[in-house]
């Protein structure tokens, strides 16, 4: 099945569907953007008794999430990654993780990729602010094939969990065989010179960027992650170990998120030089992609300037 | 396993609760004992009453459920759960020491027989929705009891939650308001005015109720009506005392949450209790 060629959202629906069709206990939960989150026609069509529609009420719909995980329900619950995060803060850290309730909040249309909507719906802090909450998972898939790998280790598991989801056609990082495990990075390419460390949306962007610099005869070492929490130190270590320095980019705040992450780990146990690309503390506004990887400083370029930069420092 | 009601037992054991709960808040140094003593008749009504449960398996599946959205009530309802038999009551005067299983908000991975974790006013009510839901979805026939307070109806949460209950026509949930008409702050007219408070309810679609709080026959009464409404959630409005039972935090803001420095401040408060040859149980 290409499934790069549906919009990641649709992919998610159909995916549910999947997971819906073969356990009965996942449901599906939302906040009045079930259209945005691509599980509205479908899954209401196919399964209209596992969708939960809370209204624009996403404090409360965490909280019936965890009622719902109490009583063995394996409920998605969706939002803008704006609502499904800050504004529930406290109900995903009191009834869903603290409780340890296993409910699965989808962020969606994560960092810069909520576009049109602007600086009030575009939330840079999601994957810091979820990461800092105990027994929360973090992950942020790069692709369709990820995502849905992402979902079956979800609906399996026993666990609280926060996951960015994009919502355009992205293009095809993995493919069918892909198995998902949070404690694992993945080597998307070895290299010698530098590390390059992404998640999520971002991960788009990496191999291009690798594959350019090694014409100019710079050997990047790629290192995807899926899963910001728990986070692979075992493969940033030996990565940074190799190659002596470290770059980070992510389509968020370079606060907190998988950049902070990297620094933490590295700065305690193997100490190397490292560049942090993303938002650098800024709020969003209306603009194109373009626009932002321009004003901020972390499209493929500016990856690339950021490498060779590094590459020459060491 | 629903105990026969005789008011002279149970007026002694809601005076053995009332001694057990302020004992154990007062040794622990401080604690919530005012929104505590205003449930004690409710909370013995719903356990040794109303709720089907079985003490010796806390998670049997068929059990009504029980939350206490306004957790910082849980020495009450641990009296309860000790006195049943769902834990030792030895437990209890371990409420809030380190290492305890009795936190001072309620805690579902810690204390048998918690349903839900509670603390943070608002989200015990969405929970409670969740668990009703999740019954209605899996055709059970075990209904859901949930206790939330009027300080915590001033979170916009228990609203969202009343309009989901309504529009879900969770008749399996029945939601207890301990109207008790004080808050931190003050009395609730002057904090955050809830006025009228039943017909809020009535206007989200559900069936409202008044009771007694302290009265058993009134609340056993109530609470069947409000468990046998089909078709909508039911509220029942409980005008109750704060800090009920102990002379000097009775209808006093301050018995929300009381300090205990030293032996003359445990004894100034037990000796408030209506007085009884009580042996406590532990």
């Amino acid at each position: 099945m290409n499934w790069h060629e549906m919009e990641m959202r649709a992919v998610y629906g159909e995916t549910l569907i999947e997971l819906m069709d073969e356990n009965p206990n996942v449901l599906c939960v939302e906040a009045d953007l079930s259209k945005a989150s691509g599980t509205n026609p479908k899954v209401i069509q196919k399964h209209p008794d596992k969708f939960v529609n809370c209204g624009v009420a996403e404090a409360n719909m965490i909280s019936i999430g965890a009622g719902l995980a109490k009583e063995g329900k394996i409920p998605f619950c969706a939002s803008f990654s704006c609502f499904a995060s800050r504004r529930v803060y406290d109900q995903a850290t009191i009834s869903v993780a603290y409780a340890n309730n296993n409910v699965k909040i989808v962020g969606t249309a994560p960092g810069i990729t909520q576009g049109p909507n602007g600086g009030t719906h575009m939330c840079f802090q999601d994957l810091a602010i979820m990461r800092i909450i105990p027994n929360m998972h973090v992950y942020s898939p790069c692709d369709v094939y990820e995502l849905r790998a992402m979902m079956k280790y979800m609906a399996s598991h026993k666990h609280p969990v926060y996951m960015q989801l994009i919502r355009p056609k992205v293009g095809k990082i993995f493919d069918d065989s892909y198995v998902f495990n949070p404690e694992k990075a993945v080597v998307l390419r070895e290299g010698t010179d530098l590390t390059l460390v992404s998640t999520g949306y971002m991960t788009q962007f990496t191999p291009q960027v690798a594959a350019e610099l090694e014409k100019k005869g710079i050997s990047v070492e790629l290192l995807h992650y899926p899963s910001v929490k728990p986070l692979d130190e075992k493969t940033l270590i030996a990565s940074a170990r190799k190659t002596g320095a470290v770059v980070t980019v992510e389509n968020q705040n370079i606060l907190g998120g998988l950049g902070g992450a990297v620094c933490e780990v590295l700065s305690e146990k193997y100490p190397v030089k490292i560049k942090r690309l993303g938002i650098p503390d800024r709020f969003g506004e209306v603009a194109t992609e373009k626009y932002l990887f321009d004003k901020h400083g972390f499209g493929p370029e500016h990856i690339a300037e950021a490498c060779r930069k590094m590459a020459h420092s060491i | 396993m629903k105990e026969q009601f005789d008011i002279k037992k149970f007026n002694r054991l809601a005076l053995e609760f009332r001694h057990v709960i302020t004992d154990i808040i007062c040794r622990s140094g401080s604690g919530h004992v005012g929104g505590a003593l205003s449930l004690v008749e409710i909370v013995i009504t719903l356990y040794y009453r109303i709720m089907n449960i079985r003490p010796e398996e806390p998670l049997w599946e068929d059990r009504d459920r029980f939350v206490l959205s306004k957790g910082h009530a849980g020495p009450v309802a641990y009296t309860a759960l000790a006195y049943l038999g769902y834990f030792p009551k030895e437990w209890l005067p371990t409420l809030n020491q380190d290492g305890t299983r009795l936190p001072s908000h309620m805690d579902q991975n810690q204390t048998p027989g918690i349903d839900m974790t509670t603390g943070s006013l608002g989200q015990g009510i969405s929970c409670a929705c969740g668990l009703a839901l999740a019954a209605k979805m899996d055709k059970k026939k075990h209904n859901v009891f949930c206790i939330i307070g009027d300080g915590e109806s001033n979170e916009g949460q228990v609203w969202e939650a009343a309009l989901f209950a309504a529009h879900k026509k969770l008749d399996n949930l029945v939601v207890i308001c301990d109207y008790n008409k004080l808050q931190i702050d003050g009395t609730t007219m002057d904090v955050l005015n809830l006025d009228p408070l039943p017909d809020k309810w009535k206007a989200f679609g559900w069936e409202t109720f008044e009771m007694d709080g302290h009265n058993w026959e009134d609340i056993y009464d109530t609470i069947n009506k409000a468990v046998a409404v089909k078709g909508k959630p039911a509220i029942i409005i409980a005008h109750t005392v704060k800090g009920k039972g102990c002379s000097i935090l009775e209808n006093k803001a301050e018995s929300h949450n009381i300090k205990v420095g030293d032996e003359a401040a445990y004894k100034k408060y037990m000796d408030a209790l209506e007085p009884a040859e009580i042996v406590l149980p532990y």
